[in-house]
């Protein structure tokens, strides 16, 4: 199950006994479909505000998240911090890295082929992994949670820290929304995005905004990772898969859109979840896929392609 | 008062710029002609800090420009409508405004008052503020452009070529909109191909060919010249 997805090994889905009705198995899925998308969405999320910005496809993304696990994992056993400021910690860390990732790897290759910022992304992906395994081992770790009780919902069975990984996900997302939208600093993001010959004459600094575009990136990583560590595994090549969903999610949605990797987010994770749960979860993947590569046939470009 | 002096700016071997020497002073309208290639939005690209010189110095209200980033010139006081206006053609006309004032985001009220300031300039714009800038007629992004630039407080507005691809009668509006920015004593500099419709407002005016300033002098006298009435009124 851990290796189906890479993600979740619920416990919910194995709790809903056979003896219940179809409308709690229906509930436990959906359940299950919105602990995975919020996951999936943040993490897509990052990965879209780069590519949509700067062009880059982050191979590396996904190895942020794994460092974002590492980082909470380490807040809370080394420093024995409480749940969420463990969580702040991790973001605050992984903003900086992924600041520092951008200045040092990402800037100097500005101005060269797309080509040689893939070869870095991959470059560092492993790099990181190596630091990971250095640091950490490679044995699996589980992320401590206060919040592992299990609550009954109308009925049906839900964990607390399932919870909280769709609630703590819609408020990031919602805060993402308001940066972004209602803010002039966040405007400036797709200001660039869009015309950055207008930004340069208006005095946005493109800089100053790769570094912000990467920092909120690996920060909203690093959420995820912590809110899914309780429920999953923390290992150091727990960012291959994850990378895969997440690009998968953006090709869906449409490179680089915002909408669209929320949208397409919950559209493959209710897709896995349904698929492993209707048919089998040896089929989870390739249904989810599959749904990719349809919806490609029909619409090439994802369902939220920008007008340019 | 903006100074140009010998300025020159290199592609390569190439001079795109040669020995360039122009100034703006107080309150004055200037036009630079010349035809597709001559040099003008090159010009602009080194006044905004996009391009760097190769030789010559370029100082506004006595600071150097040639060293200041983008941002720190549109601070002292240098903002441009540029050619084919590159506005954020996805965001509202109201973002695209409140972008121009990027500089001054720490002063909320001063940005409300050049918000109200143009909407009074560009009582079109006013219905418009929440559509996509993409979305206007090429008129209405032309006021978005330079409403944009307006929005930075500029001493002197630099504006690349805004009468390309507009009609006679938005063009007429367009320049009256510029005449009224400069009464309230804001330098323009104006690059334009379309030499009757600038000189209309210019005081002054400098003809660029090749890189090179090839004439320079009053509206009325540029008007006069016949070079300048083959070349761009075509008389
Ligand atoms: N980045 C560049 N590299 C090389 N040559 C350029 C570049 N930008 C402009 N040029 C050349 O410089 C000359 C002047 O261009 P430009 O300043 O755009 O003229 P104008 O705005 O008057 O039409 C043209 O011959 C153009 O081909
Ligand atoms: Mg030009």
């Amino acid at each position: 199950m851990i290796f189906a997805t890479g993600l979740i090994c619920d416990s919910a889905r194995g709790a809903c006994g056979k003896g219940r009705p179809r409308v709690h198995f229906f509930f436990q899925e959906l359940l299950n479909g919105l602990v995975l998308g919020s996951i999936y969405a943040l993490v897509a999320l990052g990965l879209a505000l780069v590519y949509g910005t700067m062009g880059i496809p982050n191979f590396a993304h996904g190895h942020l998240y794994m460092f974002g696990a590492y980082a909470a994992f380490a807040a809370i056993t080394v420093l024995h911090a409480p749940y969420w400021p463990a969580m702040i910690l991790a973001v605050v860390c992984l903003a900086v890295l992924g600041a520092v990732v951008e200045r040092v790897v990402f800037r100097p290759l500005r101005k060269a082929p797309e080509v040689n910022a893939i070869i870095a992304a991959i470059g560092l992906l492993f790099f990181l992994e190596a630091v990971a395994r250095l640091i950490w081992g490679s044995d699996f770790r589980v992320l401590p949670t206060p919040y592992d009780k299990v609550v009954n919902l109308f009925g049906f069975i839900a964990t607390q820290q399932q919870l909280i990984v769709i609630a703590a996900a819609f408020v990031l997302m919602g805060a993402l929304f308001y940066f972004l939208k209602r803010t002039l600093l966040g405007s400036t993001i797709e200001a660039v995005a869009q015309s950055p010959a207008g930004a340069s004459l208006v005095g946005i600094d493109a800089d100053r905004v790769a570094t912000l575009v990467f920092a909120i990136s690996s920060g909203l990583a690093a959420a995820a990772a912590t809110l899914i560590a309780s429920i999953s595994l923390i290992f150091p090549e727990m960012g291959f898969v994850v990378l895969l969903k997440a690009f998968a999610v953006i090709v869906l949605g449409g490179m680089g859109s915002i909408p669209g990797a929320i949208a397409g987010a919950f559209i493959l994770a209710f897709a896995e979840s349904f698929s492993a749960a209707y048919i089998s979860t040896s089929y989870q993947d390739v249904v989810a896929f599959g749904l990719l590569v349809i919806i490609l046939a029909i619409k090439p470009t994802g369902l939220f392609t920008r007008a340019t | 008062m903006l100074e140009v002096r010998g300025l020159t700016v290199r592609y390569g071997s190439a001079d795109v710029l040669s020995n360039v020497d122009l100034t703006i002073g107080t309150g004055e309208v200037v036009t630079l002609l010349g035809s597709n290639g001559a040099g003008k939005t090159t010009l602009f690209c080194v006044l905004s800090g996009l391009v760097r010189p190769s030789a010559g110095t370029v100082t506004f209200m006595g600071e150097d420009l040639a060293r200041m980033r983008a941002g720190r010139i549109v601070e002292h006081g240098i903002a441009q409508c540029p050619e084919g206006r590159k506005l954020f053609p996805q965001l509202s006309v109201e973002k695209n405004l409140m972008l121009g004032g990027y500089v001054h985001r720490r002063d909320r009220r001063a940005m409300k008052q050049s918000f109200e300031s143009i909407i009074a300039l560009f009582p079109a714009l006013e219905a418009k503020l929440g559509a996509p800038a993409g979305s206007l007629s090429g008129g209405q992004q032309q006021m978005v452009a330079i409403g944009r630039a307006l929005m930075a407080r500029p001493k002197l507005l630099l504006l690349d070529e805004p009468s390309l691809g507009l009609a006679p009668l938005v063009l007429q509006q367009t320049l009256a909109a510029v005449a009224a920015i400069n009464s309230t004593g804001t330098m323009v500099l104006l690059a334009e191909q379309n030499a009757y419709a600038a000189l209309a407002i210019a005081h002054r005016g400098y003809v660029i060919s090749d890189g090179r300033i090839v004439l320079e002098g009053t509206a009325a006298h540029l008007r006069q010249n016949d070079d300048v009435r083959r070349a761009f009124i075509g008389a």
